[in-house]
């Protein structure tokens, strides 16, 4: 997401943004302007795939946008202010409690606490459970949302396409997606 | 931008929004919006029963949907409803 309301890097940069993050979560109309300047950079056609199989015989697979990692994996780039367009792989049989959230521009206190809020796996597996989803994606993504600047271009021709080869070979049926 | 590109591959996508002026500038094909704080999508953490709702609501709107683009705002209030 491109919000120019942050802009600093460094330590107290990073101090700086996190402050931020949190005010504009208490306060969501501080964010407003910022989000009102986008630039959209989409094109007018929307891509469309019909939904062909019912929810109980699909396998899910969950992208989200924010800053999941498992805690070896390299964390995304707090020091570039125009963000990371770069992407982790999320095994969700072992993520479990032991996860890291790199992301300087939302206040992440609460998915801290509990990854289903923005990794709802443990809801996913109960619905699987009862027959109403088909399956789950064994591997799953995690980008960070803060992307801006030539960064743009990066996402949408290369690391966003990656990934969805990606969920494509592994045979998901639908994805769903969820920000920070 | 990354539904988009999946939608795009041949995989039906629906997203979760929180910031509805910045979705209607993106375009995804099909989204479900939650008026709530960032961070948020699910809900607050350890309320499975919210996060649940949530979820049957992106199926429902991920089904319901026929329009590429279209929006979908279940009403949900935070903090202002009971879920079971």
């Amino acid at each position: 997401m491109t919000l120019s309301l942050f802009e600093s890097t460094g330590r107290l940069g990073r101090l700086k943004n996190q402050f931020i993050a949190k005010m504009t979560t208490r306060f969501p109309g501080l964010a407003q302007g910022f989000i009102h300047a986008y630039q959209a950079v989409e094109s007018n056609d929307i891509p469309w795939t019909p939904v062909s199989k019912p929810l109980d015989e699909s396998r899910l697979v969950l992208i989200t946008t924010a800053g999941v990692h498992h805690p070896e994996q390299p964390p995304f780039d707090m020091s570039d202010p125009e963000g990371d367009p770069s992407f982790r792989q999320i095994d969700a049989a072992t993520i479990g409690d032991a996860y890291t959230i790199t992301h300087d521009y939302y206040d992440h206190t609460s998915a801290d606490k509990d990854l289903n809020v923005v990794l709802p796996f443990e809801r996913l597996r109960e619905l699987k459970r009862e027959g109403i989803l088909g399956d789950i994606a064994e591997r799953h993504f995690s980008f960070m949302g803060h992307i801006d600047g030539p960064h743009i271009p990066t996402l949408t021709t290369d690391t966003a396409r990656q990934v969805a080869r990606q969920v494509k070979a592994d045979g998901n049926d639908i994805a769903l997606l969820t920000p920070g | 931008m990354i539904q988009r590109a999946v939608e795009a591959i041949g995989i039906p996508t629906i997203g979760i929004s929180i910031v509805r002026e910045f979705t209607e500038k993106v375009k995804p094909p099909r989204t479900v919006f939650l008026k709530w704080p960032f961070g948020h999508p699910l809900g607050e953490p350890f309320n499975a029963a919210q996060h649940r709702t949530v979820l049957l609501k992106a199926f429902e709107a991920l089904y319901r949907i026929e329009t590429p683009g279209e929006i979908i705002d279940p009403g949900l209030r935070w903090r202002r409803e009971q879920y079971k």
